[in-house]
């Protein structure tokens, strides 16, 4: 038993002076996750989407269209940065990227308005990047509705009836959004995290790709198979100092994350570690199964790679697992990431509990204990 | 006397080429056994497998009284130092002793004893990759010696090594051989090690040619090894003529 714990201690020493010692995995593990989570927060700083570039076109140069062109330019998301005189003009700076958003006002709409004949305003949306589009149809979306209800209650007053009454007409259906966890609709709240930890967990998998292959692919694996040590025991401990080393990297993305760039964590600290230590877990045994049938050093950091870089968009964080295919949907349960980024969604803005995270801990530890397993039966076998 | 090394009809085959054909062999208490082949002969192979690194094809390996197969005990009472170079390349020349001997159990105090009969002092901060050849396969051997083997496999030990090196290596083999260690070297230069003062120290050489061994007196082996040569060269003279 000494001897055997002398032995664990042995490798889990040489195991640090090997990570250490190999400066672009060391720098990679250390700086690689912490740098992204500071570049990541600078790329989302700004929090939301604001001031949109906008293009205002007034073919009508009315008092009212001017007010409308004043309503549009005090939009909180909109800055109104060109009005040309023509729509062909707005399509031209939209095709140039200058604006994102074109708004054609058209002739006679004072008049239109004054008969309360039905005007037909252009909007115009570039499509081309997503984020921008979704966030700019909302902002015009907001602006059109005030607009329609003025127009609707300018309407009701010239038909006789009351100001309050016109007023009541147009509030007595309201919709109040409140969206929870994330008020503010805070992209840094969203994303930051989420990216740092798909880098970590990207670095974690470039590391436990070399498990078994690095030392197999090696001619020092003449020395440790002549010294007759347990391929358990060596193995065991070489994992435990590299999931330790996971865990470690981690805990400054954490601290920087919570403490520093105050992102939301609605559950305890204890329960966001001890899941994300269930994670690594289940990548290091990922990364190890696949250190186990790779022949090559190389071809193993390539497996792992086409497994850890996608992971991130098949995991339904960023684009809603039911959204995919039923068989993708499937296909990702067996991915470690899917379980951990969903669950990390949980745990930073909600909080669900024990009860509810449970099939999460239990998928991760299942993954886990197979990919161990499978590792441990073709590594004996070769 | 139960012999330490005993094999019969080994048969291993890598990618569907035969590398030893029905070899055949048995090796004493406190024998220095010489296995000589040309390169590619199949020395390494036979090495691996008796140090039980590689699996095989057929036939039977004890070591030490164990079946290879079904027992790793007898890897305690073993030192191996391989042609390649099989040391822990991310560690120091000092932390590939400590190291190995935590691997093999040894203790501190044969650290201590193997670092100063091999003269590694100055050597221990170094990176083993900046080790010089002599250097390194004096490491090697300290390293083998650990744990106090009674069965040392050396494979091709005294390859392009400066002449103090030589000199402490051959010293401390010198020395194993005479506190009862068993030993087997291989080697592919027989001119060179015909000359070599270990070469005295052989008791039996195994001549391993197209996968098979043949066990010879080392004076006959040299004989053989002249003749053949000798053949060579009046093959060469004709064809030149």
């Amino acid at each position: 038993m000494r001897t055997m714990l002398r032995q664990c201690l042995a490798v889990m020493r040489r195991e640090v002076y090997y990570l250490w010692r190999d400066k672009g995995l060391r720098n990679i593990l250390l700086a690689g996750s912490l740098l992204g989570l500071l570049v990541f927060y600078a790329t989302y700083s700004t929090q939301v989407l604001k001031d949109i570039p906008t293009a205002v076109v007034d073919l009508d140069c009315s008092r009212e269209s001017r007010q409308l062109v004043e309503d549009v330019s005090g939009a909180e998301n909109l800055k109104v940065v060109a009005c040309p005189g023509s729509f062909a003009e707005v399509e031209e700076l939209i095709r140039r990227g200058q604006v994102v958003v074109g708004i054609v006002i058209p002739e006679n709409y004072a008049k239109s308005v004054s008969l309360r004949r039905q005007v037909n305003l252009s909007v115009i949306i570039d499509g081309s990047n997503m984020i921008y589009a979704t966030n700019a149809a909302n902002t015009v979306l907001a602006i059109t509705g005030t607009i329609n209800a003025q127009a609707g209650i300018k309407t009701l007053l010239a038909g006789g009836l009351h100001p309050d009454q016109a007023q009541e007409a147009f509030s007595s259906v309201t919709f109040r959004e409140e969206p929870w966890f994330n008020p503010t609709l805070n992209y840094a709240y969203f994303l930051v995290l989420a990216l740092a930890l798909n880098l970590w967990q990207q670095c974690c998998m470039l590391t436990a790709c070399m498990n078994i292959i690095g030392e197999t692919g090696r001619k020092s694996w003449s020395q440790l198979k002549a010294a007759g040590v347990s391929k358990f025991m060596f193995f065991f401990s070489k994992s435990t100092v590299q999931i330790a080393l996971f865990i470690l990297t981690v805990l400054p993305v954490y601290y920087l994350s919570f403490n520093v760039l105050k992102l939301p964590l609605a559950c305890s600290f204890w329960m966001l570690l001890l899941f994300t230590l269930a994670f690594a877990l289940a990548l290091h045994a990922t990364g190890t199964l696949v250190s186990s049938f790779a022949r090559t050093s190389v071809n193993s950091t390539r497996f792992g790679m086409i497994i850890a870089v996608p992971s991130f968009i098949l995991c339904g964080y960023t684009w809603p697992l039911e959204a995919m295919p039923q068989i993708v949907q499937q296909v990702v349960k067996v991915l470690p990431q899917t379980w951990f980024f969903q669950g990390i969604n949980y745990l930073t803005f909600k909080d669900p509990g024990w009860t509810f995270m449970a099939p999460f801990f239990s998928a991760l530890l299942v993954i886990a204990a197979l990919s161990y397993a499978a590792a441990a039966l073709i590594a004996s076998r070769s | 006397m139960e012999p330490v090394v005993r094999v019969r009809d080994l048969v291993q085959k890598i990618k569907k080429r035969i590398i030893l054909d029905g070899v055949g062999l048995e090796v004493y208490r406190g024998e220095c056994f010489g296995l000589f082949g040309l390169r590619g002969a199949g020395k390494t192979a036979l090495l691996h497998i008796l140090a039980g690194i590689d699996r095989f094809r057929s036939g039977s390996v004890e070591v030490l009284g164990y079946d290879i197969r079904k027992s790793e005990r007898f890897k305690h009472q073993l030192g191996l130092v391989t042609q390649g170079k099989s040391l822990f390349q991310d560690l120091r020349a000092g932390e590939n002793l400590d190291f190995l001997a935590a691997l093999k159990n040894a203790g501190r105090e044969n650290c201590h004893r193997v670092i100063e009969r091999f003269q590694l002092t100055d050597y221990l901060s170094l990176p083993v990759t900046a080790l010089e050849a002599g250097v390194y396969q004096r490491l090697a051997l300290a390293c083998a010696l650990l744990n106090e083997p009674e069965l040392l496999l050396a494979d091709d030990l005294f390859q392009s090594i400066d002449p103090a090196s030589h000199h402490i290596i051959l010293r401390e083999l010198k020395e194993y051989l005479a506190c009862g260690g068993t030993c087997i070297l291989s080697f592919n230069n027989m001119d060179a090690y015909s000359k070599n003062d270990l070469y005295s120290s052989i008791s039996r050489v195994g001549w391993l040619e197209q996968g098979r061994l043949t066990v010879c007196q080392p004076g006959e082996a040299r004989d053989q090894w002249d003749r053949r040569l000798k053949s060579f060269e009046e093959q060469s003279g004709e064809n030149h003529a």
